[in-house]
């Protein structure tokens, strides 16, 4: 159903009509922000980003910038499987899989990099990861960078932890439980 | 010749096929894990389940014998239940490795689970019966226990294709698993086609382990270079470089393919490949280095040889027979070559190591020449001052040529294989670059596809025999491998 909304658009009156009136009225509102804001600067709601950047309310359901999720001994949850290089749509993450020599994981990612510049941020590197890895829930929000190569993130910029972590979600995990387990740690 | 019904579809077949095969033939799918066709039939996965009328219950169609007026569902209710509980018990005791598992994506168990079953496990994690994890076994195979669905297809494998019987089953019941016999070692130069017979994780190979997931892979059906039996294979790779060779089975001669040869890709990527050439021991851009060597083949044009080469395709045989005919208007050339060939290990390993030697004598049979003794009297007489050939081909007149001293110019890809004393060496593109036929012992013709590209400015060896032409003052007209191919086969 496609809903209609009937508009009456009165015709112009004579003032209007001569047209120098109105320029003058929209003027004074131009104005009036300008010497407002001029004097009154703190009162601007205009956000200097990247310089400024807003905080943003803590369960604010926005995809923010990437991290990737810590065991507790610090090592990566990500077990490098793919996925999220698999479903996402920019071709931004780049991941090269390398072997725990004693880890009950065995896999783990040696690089992987996050180019922002590409990234769309949708989301579905997150929907994809069976190990519950990455997060987008830092509410940082990306770019607003002079140089490309500065929007390029490697694993060292994404691994960390919020704090109340780490969890435990993800099938990899019981392996990585079991073998912190045998090494004495949590 | 026993006629059955299949599905409401009525067959004829050969007496002594089996169910499954018959099912086959109509194009109709059974799921089997434990059923190979190359192997003897075992019947212990139960995944083929199918209901045959006037039986009471669901029969194994790998392992059940097509009869007369046989009626076989197999996709009625009772049939898919079946399959969904199977499924269930095989799945019991599977870890959830699948974002680990090189398998994932060519899995049997991921693929029949989305096919068939799409159920929720009733079986708590915990409870599951942990094994061994991550054994490497033989030179080229990783064992993970858990894994591992008993299909006993790798028992079956090492027991009557390779006959060396190194695994068996070991305890029974809910304990079994798969191992080494004591003593034994899992390196019978076939142990990869394992990791191929695996339909699940639980054999993988170490070479391809963690490189790739499985479904980034492109496919390229090519021929495996690595001796006279020329198998096809399947080249897989992406963005430019090889992942792993695999068999592509074929009635005329292989089902599978040997260690060696799927390890020959290595040298493609090998970080001595050859993108210049190299005058003595120094590399020079290819420019100069073509123009060097042709002024030294003019030097001594009355006295200069060709020698082919069984490790080149005819095309690039065919370019340096006119090079000999047409450039250097010499009569000492020669692609005879008569090694002994036939299967030596009675699987596939060729008694002779090189591809393409019933190749090169096609193009002798079309161009002529000396025979291969008398081109190696002629070199060790010191008649012949510069040789042209391959640097595979130059180690077979490695006496020769110490005795009569004549200047050794070689095409080679990798710096690894450039004869010692050569004079020049040219680079060339190989097959897993250019396009190339081959001729392997059955006198069968097969043409490799190019999977990845050459390095740069790295030219297919008849266009590197064109240029050497040009800068010697001939033109060969060779614009293409059909080209060099006109008139040979």
């Amino acid at each position: 159903m496609i809903s209609v909304k009937k508009v009456d658009n009165r015709p112009l009156n004579w003032l209007e009509r001569i047209y120098l009136p109105e320029i003058a009225r929209g003027l004074a509102v131009t104005l009036r922000h300008f010497f407002v804001n001029l004097f009154n600067p703190k009162g601007m709601p205009t956000v200097q980003y990247p310089e400024q950047q807003l905080e943003l309310p803590h369960a604010a359901k926005t995809r923010t910038r990437h991290r990737l999720k810590l065991r507790a001994d610090n090592s990566p949850k990500c077990v490098a499987c793919f996925m999220c290089q698999t479903a996402c749509p920019a071709y931004c993450i780049r991941i090269e899989a390398a072997e725990y020599p004693d880890n009950a994981v065995e896999k783990y990612p040696a690089v992987f990099d996050i180019d922002l510049a590409r990234c769309v941020m949708c989301g579905m590197c997150v929907e994809a990861c069976p190990e519950d890895a990455i997060a987008m829930d830092t509410l940082e929000i990306p770019g607003g960078e002079q140089d490309r190569a500065r929007l390029k993130l490697t694993k060292e910029d994404l691994l960390r932890n919020l704090p109340g972590e780490p969890s435990v979600v993800g099938a990899a995990n019981r392996l990585a439980n079991e073998y912190l387990k045998s090494k004495g740690g949590a | 010749m026993p006629k059955l019904t299949i599905d409401g579809k009525t067959l004829e077949v050969a007496k002594g096929t089996t169910v499954l095969e018959a099912a086959q033939q109509l194009g109709v799918h059974v799921p089997r894990y434990c059923y190979h066709p190359k192997l003897s039939v075992s019947g212990n996965c139960r995944m083929c389940l199918v209901e045959v009328e006037k039986s009471p219950k669901l029969l194994t169609a790998c392992s059940t014998e097509a009869a007369e007026g046989m009626v076989v569902h197999t996709a009625t209710e009772k049939v898919k239940a079946a399959r969904r509980d199977v499924l269930e018990y095989l799945l019991l005791n599977h870890p959830l490795d699948c974002p680990v598992c090189d398998q994932a994506g060519e899995c049997g168990l991921q693929d029949y689970y989305m096919e068939h079953s799409r159920a929720k496990s009733r079986f708590p994690a915990e409870d599951k019966v942990r094994r061994q994890k991550r054994r490497p076994l033989g030179p080229h195979l990783v064992l993970d226990n858990e894994r591992c669905i008993l299909c006993t297809r790798c028992v079956r494998f090492c027991a009557e294709v390779t006959k060396t019987a190194e695994l068996e089953v070991m305890e029974r019941g809910d304990r079994s698993f798969i191992d080494l016999k004591e003593g034994r070692a899992l390196d019978n130069g076939y142990s990869l086609n394992i990791a191929d017979v695996c339909p699940v994780g639980a054999w993988t190979s170490r070479d391809f382990r963690f490189k790739q997931r499985v479904w980034f892979l492109k496919k390229t059906p090519t021929v495996c270079l690595g001796c006279a039996t020329g198998c096809l294979t399947e080249v897989h790779h992406n963005e430019g470089a090889i992942y792993r060779v695999m068999p592509r089975p074929n009635a005329e001669t292989n089902t599978w393919l040997c260690d060696a040869g799927r390890m020959v890709y290595k040298a493609v990527q090998a970080g001595d490949r050859l993108a210049k050439g190299v005058i003595k021991n120094g590399l020079i851009e290819l420019e100069p280095a073509l123009r060097e060597t042709a002024s030294r083949i003019d030097e001594n044009h009355a006295a200069a040889a060709v020698l082919g080469s069984p490790w080149l395709s005819v095309e690039d045989n065919a370019a340096l027979a006119r090079l000999a005919k047409d450039a250097l208007k010499t009569e000492n050339f020669s692609f005879d070559f008569n090694a002994e060939q036939g299967i030596k290990d009675g699987i596939l390993i060729n008694k002779d190591p090189a591809p393409n030697a019933a190749g090169a004598r096609r193009v002798k049979a079309a161009c002529g020449g000396l025979s291969f003794g008398e081109l190696a009297a002629k070199v060790a007489s010191g008649a012949v001052k510069v040789l042209v050939t391959e640097a595979r081909a130059a180690a077979l007149l490695k006496n020769e040529l110490k005795a009569g001293g004549a200047r050794l110019i070689v095409f080679a890809a990798n710096r690894s294989e450039i004869p010692q004393g050569a004079y020049a060496t040219l680079p060339y593109a190989n097959y897993f670059e250019t396009p190339g036929t081959f001729v392997n012992f059955q006198g069968l013709e097969r043409r490799t596809v190019p999977a990845v590209a050459a390095p740069e400015g790295v030219r297919p060896l008849w266009a590197m025999v064109n240029r050497l032409a040009v800068y010697s003052g001939t033109s060969l007209h060779l614009d293409s491998a059909e080209a060099a191919l006109k008139g040979i086969l």
